[in-house]
């Protein structure tokens, strides 16, 4: 069964001051699959806050249907099951965080033999239980992104929907976020997440929704982003004449001169050896060689943070040069 | 039931933390404490008006800290988005909005029962031992107090703070003198004007009935059958305007 299905979601948001209606979303259609976890990727504005409020029930579709394990969304059942992390967390700032925990632990309907010690695991798990005294009013940003993050898995719901989870956190704390995560899947549960942190996104999900200007371009299943993994090799080598490489355009998809250098994109690992060796042959000198992965990033780039209006065919597999495997991420 | 609960304390919490209830309490014991000192009068004088005086700054602070922290509760937690994280849990919006309303009601008996306390602390140094008519008074105050605030907060299901104290202190304003509107429509008004007097008056809260303020001063007979009813009569409208307030909460969205 799917933990969400969303089908043809719409929702139009009425300006302040005109009463002329922007549609934000324009037929959202994409299920999570129970047990998987899935990365919901797209610009600022897209809609991707618009769409998970509307899954959580805190706002209504104009139409379409939204179901959470098969239950329509915002109903009471749906919402014990489902730990949510909002996009910017406020938190009650007069609360210590273990006040803040019982709480939450309450609504959920934790029984509350079983409160205290899951509350000692959840803050042994996001790392905070040397704060559990402290007022919310006193965390940092990562502290509360960590408490917020907390707050949702309190009552190990079957699905989490973690609106960028991981915003305002360090590497370390990313790093934490990141084994939660992993540990949740690993224990079966449903993981739906926006993010704009693309190797953590990468890192974690099975499957990548991708949405823009309100409808959901593309989904990336597991195996597509796996072959995004397997790229093309880049060879710089120095002393590279015009020339030298006549004859290898089935390997050699670009050869561009940069100063002295001139960096060789090889179509794939196969090719490699016989470029090499020409390049040898030829005097010139190999200076380095880098596997190139067209990674999340790229796809980003090329499909989403491009401009709605050219309505140019879409080039598969991209011929983009791009960075090497080593300097992917930030 | 454990979630309005829940939901009560942590407004209470809330509140109490927010230190508005030091201020309240501190600004009704100066006004008492000063009617004890400021009037040179005899001794039984005297404490007719730390009476007056006390049970009306009971009446007037319960209703402003109702008014104050009913408006601001629930826009604040709508307007930080702090409500997320209670209603996509399992809690029903009727059961927060009941949560809400009864954790400022425990606010407001809180600054209440502390005025009360230091008034007849006021009343027993002076050598007069509290009646039990003050205490009945102070009750109805108490019951008038959680009437403006289910108001305040059915108002703040839908409006800005700011308007929603408004409406709600006109509320209490044409509550307390509805009676005499409706005489006074009754007797110079044409058949309209009548019909809107009569509306009001069933759809305003009668306030006389919370006060008994003039009974315990003047140490006249007071029935405990009309007490009773002023709580019936209560519990009836703070219930009827909460179902109005979750009809309209219920249809809200919060993006
Ligand atoms: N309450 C609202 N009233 C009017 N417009 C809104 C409202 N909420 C969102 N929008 C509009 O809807 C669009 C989508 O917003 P949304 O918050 O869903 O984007 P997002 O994909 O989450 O972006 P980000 O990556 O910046 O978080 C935006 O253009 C925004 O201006
Ligand atoms: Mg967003």
């Amino acid at each position: 069964m799917n933990a969400i299905s969303v089908s043809g979601v719409t929702k139009s948001f009425r300006g302040d001051m005109s009463l002329k209606k922007r549609e934000v979303l324009r037929g959202v259609t994409f299920e999570a699959r129970s047990g998987e976890a899935l990365g919901f990727l797209g610009s600022n504005g897209a809609g991707k806050t618009t769409s998970i409020k509307i899954i959580l029930g805190l706002i209504r579709a104009d139409g379409g249907t939204v179901e959470l394990f098969g239950r329509p969304a915002g109903c009471r059942d749906a919402a014990s099951r489902t730990g949510y992390l909002p996009e910017m967390p406020y938190f009650y700032p007069h609360l210590t965080l273990a006040e803040f925990l019982e709480f939450c632990g309450r609504l959920s309907g934790v029984p509350a033999r079983d409160l205290a010690r899951r509350i000692d695991r959840v803050l042994e798990t996001v790392d905070l239980a040397p704060h559990r005294g402290l007022r919310l009013k006193g965390f940092s940003k990562g502290m509360l992104q960590r408490a917020g993050l907390a707050q949702a898995i309190l009552h190990d719901p079957d699905l989490l929907v973690l609106d960028e989870p991981f915003s305002g956190l360090d590497p370390v704390g990313r790093r934490l976020v990141r084994d939660v995560l992993v540990d949740l899947k690993a224990r079966g549960k449903t993981i739906f997440f926006s993010s704009h942190i693309l190797p953590d996104m990468e890192a974690l999900c099975d499957r990548v929704a991708i949405i823009r200007d309100g409808v959901i371009a593309k989904t990336l299943g597991l195996d597509e982003l796996v072959r995004l993994g397997e790229g093309r090799i880049e060879i710089t080598a120095r002393g590279v004449r015009p020339g030298t490489l006549a004859g290898l355009d089935e390997c050699v998809s670009s050869a561009a001169p940069r100063g002295e250098e001139t960096f060789v994109v090889v179509r794939e690992q196969r090719f490699v050896r016989s470029v090499i060796e020409r390049l040898y042959e030829r005097g010139a000198d190999v200076i380095s060689v880098a596997g190139v992965r067209r990674s999340l990033e790229d796809i980003f780039m090329q499909e989403i943070a491009r401009p709605a209006w050219p309505a140019r065919a879409e080039t598969p597999g991209g011929e983009r040069s791009s960075e090497p495997a080593a300097f992917v991420g930030f | 039931m454990r979630r309005v609960a829940a939901v009560a304390i942590n407004t209470f919490r809330e509140s109490v933390r927010e230190r508005i209830l030091v201020v309240a309490a501190a600004f009704g014991a100066v006004l008492m404490g000063g009617s004890v000192f400021l009037s040179p009068l005899a001794v039984g004088a005297r404490q007719k008006i730390v009476m007056d005086v006390g049970l009306a700054a009971i009446s007037i602070v319960g209703v402003l800290a109702a008014v104050f922290l009913g408006g601001t509760l629930v826009h604040k937690e709508v307007d930080r988005k702090a409500i997320y994280l209670v209603l996509t849990r399992p809690v029903s919006r009727s059961a927060y909005l009941a949560g809400k309303l009864a954790g400022v009601v425990l606010a407001v008996s809180l600054i209440v029962a502390v005025m009360a306390v230091v008034l007849a602390a006021a009343l027993v140094l002076g050598n007069v031992a509290p009646r039990p008519a003050v205490f009945a008074a102070v009750y109805l105050s108490l019951l008038e107090a959680a009437v403006i605030a289910s108001i305040v907060v059915f108002f703040s299901t839908f409006t800005t703070p700011m308007l929603a104290s408004f409406f709600a202190l006109c509320c209490f304003a044409a509550g307390s003198l509805s009676n005499d509107l409706r005489v006074f429509a009754e007797k110079f008004g044409g058949a309209g004007t009548r019909i809107a007097a009569d509306a009001f008056y069933y759809l305003l809260p009668n306030l006389r009935v919370f006060n008994l303020r003039h009974e315990a001063v003047h140490d006249l007979p007071f029935r405990a059958v009309d007490v009773a009813l002023a709580t019936g009569y209560a519990a009836v409208y703070v219930a009827a305007v909460l179902c109005v307030a979750c009809l309209v909460f219920r249809r809200r969205e919060f993006a």
